[in-house]
């Protein structure tokens, strides 16, 4: 007889739990939204910069020239970079030239003066550069990089086109998270014959220019 | 204007990547403003930086439960925004130890080494020697199979008394695509123009077929992207008696997509 109503009370209480089972799984309120995963395909990466320079390029016995291009980075990780670069100047004249008279030694042609190469970049000195407004007194604060570049690629000079080596170094201030202003100085080196023998032509580059991230 | 401006670059440059994916998705990037990926901080506490790199001073720490925005990532650092529209920049590994509004951890995904054998396409430059002289070249390879790809490539010699520009496609065959330095072979053939200086006396410039066999090695680094390192034999076929042959290596560095 106990057993018996042992058994019986056992069947209740197991029909009472499965009824408050059911009721903690369904709810009072039905959510409307369910929650998201976060979709990294929604986020914007903001890895390419794609720039104008402009500056001042000495070519060397051609005196200094305007020099003008354009500039595409990809950033691999936050220290480094791969850059390219293509630029147009013109050359001027030898001081040959100058002091003979009528003398030329290249056509206007073979004057232009054209490279491009393909660098890496790695940005060693990240920072924070401080402007006071002059009016109000408001401190802006810009987020700064100073980077060291080499790289190689060719210059079309003289009628000649030569393997040319680059090797620089630059300073970006970032106005914004997609506008970037920079001033480089960069040496270009190769070799070439245009007086005759062989030699290692030394050219400087210094510019500046601005860059979006995109 | 300019986010306009952006927005289309990158739409014209994920429809070039991948057409099939960005049929998928292309009306995503309209909407991306209004849909908000939000985390939240599960350890006890996230630094905010003021840049995206380590080198950058941290200027703001949110503490554990607190919700933050996704905004906008840069290599491995993304922008967020906390509650009281506090912005900062967080790195993806501290990013990786937050919690979604499911509750699970967060995952976003980085190119791995898995990836980098069921690559598709790959893309490079490198720079070596042909015959002695220095050589500049990039290339753009389709992989039909895990072993089995196409590529075409561009290179420019830059020579003493000429310049030598080719262009040429090859098949590649990789045996082993699951080793991480995996070695390949290739072949191919296509045209190589010979220029000489305009400084020495005109001559006209000579176009001629060539084909050419070689050996190579690809050395997974990290991300998407890896060194090839290859050496080819060429020879090119001319009108002389005899033809010519030359030896090329080159270095470079290649990404997968």
């Amino acid at each position: 007889m106990p057993h018996l109503c042992r058994g019986v009370l056992s069947f209740f209480l197991a029909i009472g739990a499965m009824a408050a089972s059911a009721e903690e799984v369904k709810p009072l309120i039905e959510p409307d939204v369910r929650p998201q995963k976060v979709d990294e395909s929604l986020i914007d990466t903001e890895n390419f910069e794609l720039g104008v320079f402009g500056g001042v390029i000495n070519i060397e016995d051609f005196e200094s020239s305007m020099l003008y291009g354009v500039r595409v980075a990809y950033h691999l990780t936050e220290s480094f970079f791969l850059e390219a670069n293509l630029g147009l100047a013109e050359g001027g004249e030898t001081s040959f030239e100058k002091l003979a008279g009528n003398v030329e030694l290249l056509s206007d042609e073979d004057r232009e003066y054209r490279f491009y190469n393909v660098a890496f970049g790695y940005n060693i000195l990240p920072g924070e550069a401080f402007l006071k407004g002059p009016f109000s007194g408001d401190t802006y604060a810009f987020n700064t990089n100073f980077y060291l570049i080499g790289g190689a690629g060719a210059t079309d000079f003289a009628g000649d086109n030569r393997f040319t080596a680059m090797a620089g170094a630059g300073y970006q201030v970032l106005v914004n998270d997609w506008l970037a202003m920079h001033v480089t100085f960069r040496e270009h080196f190769y070799d070439i014959d245009v007086l005759g023998e062989t030699k290692t032509s030394m050219n400087t580059e210094l510019s500046t220019g601005l860059s979006f991230f995109f | 204007m300019i986010k306009l401006l952006q927005r289309s670059i990158c739409l014209l440059l994920f429809s070039m990547l991948s057409l099939e994916a960005a049929a998928d998705d292309w009306w995503k990037f309209w909407v991306a403003d209004s849909n908000t990926q939000q985390v939240r901080v599960a350890e006890p506490f996230i630094d905010f930086r003021s840049g995206p790199a380590q080198g950058f001073p941290v200027i703001h720490t949110s503490e554990k439960g607190e919700w933050l925005t996704l905004l906008k990532r840069k290599t491995d650092w993304m922008k967020v925004s906390d509650a009281k529209g506090r912005l900062g920049w967080v790195s993806i590994d501290d990013l990786l130890l937050t919690e979604d509004a499911t509750g699970d951890t967060v995952s976003i995904t980085e190119p791995r080494f898995d990836d980098f054998r069921t690559r598709r396409w790959e893309s490079g430059l490198q720079m070596g020697e042909f015959d002695s002289t220095a050589v500049n070249s990039g290339y753009l390879g389709y992989w039909m199979t895990a072993n089995l790809s196409a590529e075409l490539s561009v290179s420019q010699i830059l020579g003493n008394s000429s310049e030598i520009q080719m262009l040429s496609a090859a098949l590649v065959h990789q045996p082993f695509p699951q080793w991480r330095f995996s070695p390949f072979f290739r072949i191919g053939g296509g045209q190589i123009k010979i220029k000489p200086k305009a400084t020495l006396l005109s001559v006209d410039n000579s176009i001629n077929s060539m084909a050419h066999a070689g050996i190579g090695m690809r050395c997974y680094v990290s991300d998407r992207f890896f060194v090839r390192l290859e050496v080819n034999d060429y020879k090119v076929f001319t009108n002389e008696e005899s033809n010519e042959e030359a030896t090329e290596w080159k270095l470079g560095l290649s990404v997968f997509f």
